[in-house]
């Protein structure tokens, strides 16, 4: 058997990073803003799949911590003067830390109960923005004139740039997600997933990894919301309110629960698709819902599921 | 240290004020095969589930190895070394056997808080060790042919296999296996007594609920009899079997038919 894992799949994932890393060659610069966004909204859907499809923690307020990332690169941009690669690591930590602080509290609530607890912290969270706190969050129009990244005197300002940037983003969350899922830490968390009682009598501490799950899901989100802050310029409480969470977290059912190309294909069916189709109108969000009602009647697992079994090769030698 | 493994103090435990386990004792040594035995709803699980951290009984002590562990969360009582298997079989469905009995070296693993992000040298070393070790388990159970298969695919008799392989992984002290043999056919419970006296030459203390009597009495040292949440009788398999109070207690439930 060959060491080099040329299979289906890696060819396929190969081909698809290929065609994403060269769109920009072929596209307008209306496409290529899409493009971007679509490259930021997969990292936060990923996001949300360590917490909603991993752990399986019902959370729906994850806009929240995709938009901690941004107002903090705003904030600290706008305000204090910050040049945006200063802002990356609080963009992380802000959104990291405040997950474990409000997590922390309601972590031990079941299914729905924690879904209505999530929601309500991303309704505070709009309120806080919209009412300004502290003079620096804007109120309802949010912050404006973010500065563009400056690497040794470059301007990275063209949305080519925004473009690969965003890229790059998505291959460093990939990485990290790859390594997750072959590492103790996912294990555990599928394994809270599938059944907790038994994980828990396997000495997994439930607590210990759902709080991870938040706390490297808000860090990755927040990420994005900083190149989101970046992309745009700007910063409003709109992009970040609960119809934000409840697309990410519909992204990640409709795509397939932790399934690395189900939750990208999730993400471009809902956000691309429509996209797409603007020019029909109001009509496509008809369509739209009907299709995600579909999927979770004919493919209640995603339309491309996750697939367990990834084990070593030596232990795969008696399979038949 | 004590002389005893895992003694039970005069525990209680009560639902809703109703006795499931009433001031129950007793006292497990290392490396024995101890055997609770008693009809259907007698408050043998509850009394697993007390041991195990997943009910905090109300009265009484459980030691192990002197120590009250009453009230530790399940996973900590998992990391002293109490490892179980379940009744009503728990496995990760829709996960690989591989999978499934790789959770059990979960408390064996050394990987650090940044593995989960980055790889090291360190958790490659520590990621293959544990890989072999599942390797090692799933030959000794004859599970190899089913690494890649999903758990829940398989069998009533092969999903046992993999619960106790899960349970080992964690190279327990003491193993609990709650009606091991409920399910089998005769050849499979023949092999399950097997297996259980080569888990007992590794070292590993077992305390096991069974009904079928048969395998019960050959197996385990001491037996436990548990009727209405209380102890009725205790002792060597011998004297467990002519106890009248036993055999009253069992009139009417007649085992070698239901099993």
């Amino acid at each position: 058997m060959s060491n080099i894992n040329f299979n289906k799949n890696s060819v396929m994932a190969i081909g698809v990073l290929l065609v994403m890393g060269i769109f920009p060659l072929f596209v307008d610069s209306a496409w290529l803003a899409i493009g971007t966004t679509f490259l930021v909204f997969a990292v936060v859907a990923f996001s949300q799949d360590i917490i909603l499809g991993r752990a399986g923690v019902f959370h729906m307020g994850h806009a929240m911590f995709f938009g901690l990332g941004a107002y903090t690169t705003a904030v600290l941009n706008v305000h204090f003067g910050w040049p945006i690669l200063a802002t990356w690591a609080p963009a992380v930590l802000v959104p990291l830390v405040v997950a474990l602080l409000l997590a922390g509290p309601i972590i031990h609530l079941r299914g729905d109960y924690l879904l209505v607890a999530t929601i309500g912290f991303n309704i505070i969270f709009i309120q806080v923005l919209q009412n300004n706190i502290f003079g620096i969050t804007g109120g309802p129009n949010g912050i404006f004139g973010i500065d563009v990244v400056r690497v040794f005197g470059v301007e990275l300002f063209e949305q080519t740039h925004m473009y690969y940037m965003a890229f790059i983003l998505l291959g460093i969350t990939l990485f990290i997600m790859k390594n997750l899922d072959q590492s103790k830490f996912g294990r555990a968390m599928f394994y809270i997933n599938k059944d907790d009682v038994a994980a828990q009598s396997m000495g997994i501490s439930i607590r210990y990894y759902k709080l991870y799950a938040f706390a490297l899901g808000a860090g990755i989100a927040g990420a994005a919301g900083s190149m989101f802050a970046v992309q745009y310029s700007a910063v409003s409480p709109e992009a970040f309110d609960v119809i934000s969470s409840i697309m990410f977290f519909t992204i990640v059912l409709v795509g397939g629960s932790a399934s690395l190309p189900g939750v990208l294909l999730g993400t471009f069916v809902m956000f691309v698709l429509p996209e797409v189709f603007r020019e029909f109108e109001t009509a496509r969000y008809l369509v739209f819902g009907l299709a995600m009602i579909l999927t979770m009647i004919l493919r209640p697992r995603g339309i491309w599921p996750v697939k367990f079994g990834n084990i070593p090769a030596f232990l795969k030698k008696d399979v038949k | 240290m004590s002389e005893y493994l895992l003694e039970v103090k005069n525990v209680s435990k009560f639902f809703y004020g109703l006795k499931a386990i009433d001031a129950l004792s007793m006292k497990v040594k290392k490396g024995q095969i101890y055997g609770i035995i008693g009809p259907n709803g007698a408050g043998k699980t509850t009394l697993f589930n007390c041991i195990t951290g997943i009910y905090t009984p109300e009265e009484g002590q459980i030691l192990w190895m002197g120590k009250e562990i009453k009230g530790t969360a399940p996973h900590k009582i998992a990391e002293l070394g109490i490892l179980r298997t379940f009744q009503t079989i728990r496995l990760f469905s829709e996960m690989s056997v591989a999978e499934n009995i790789m959770s059990g070296r979960h408390i064996k693993s050394k990987q650090k808080w940044y593995n989960g992000i980055i790889h090291t040298p360190a958790y490659y070393k520590d990621e293959r060790e544990n890989w072999e070790k599942v390797g090692e388990l799933m030959e000794f159970f004859k599970l190899s042919q089913y690494a890649t298969t999903p758990a829940g695919d398989l069998s009533y008799g092969v999903q046992r296999k993999i619960e106790m392989a899960r349970a080992l992984a964690a190279e327990p002290e003491l193993l609990i296996l709650d009606e091991p043999a409920a399910g089998l056919n005769e050849n499979e419970t023949l092999e399950l007594a097997h297996t259980i006296k080569e888990i007992q030459k590794m070292g590993v203390t077992i305390m096991m609920i069974e009904h079928d009597m048969e395998m019960v009495m050959s197996l385990t040292e001491y037996i436990t009899v548990i009727n209405f949440g209380a102890k009725i009788s205790e002792g060597v398999p011998a004297f467990v079997q002519d106890d009248p109070i036993v055999i009253e207690a069992y009139i009417g439930i007649d085992d070698e038919d239901e099993s």
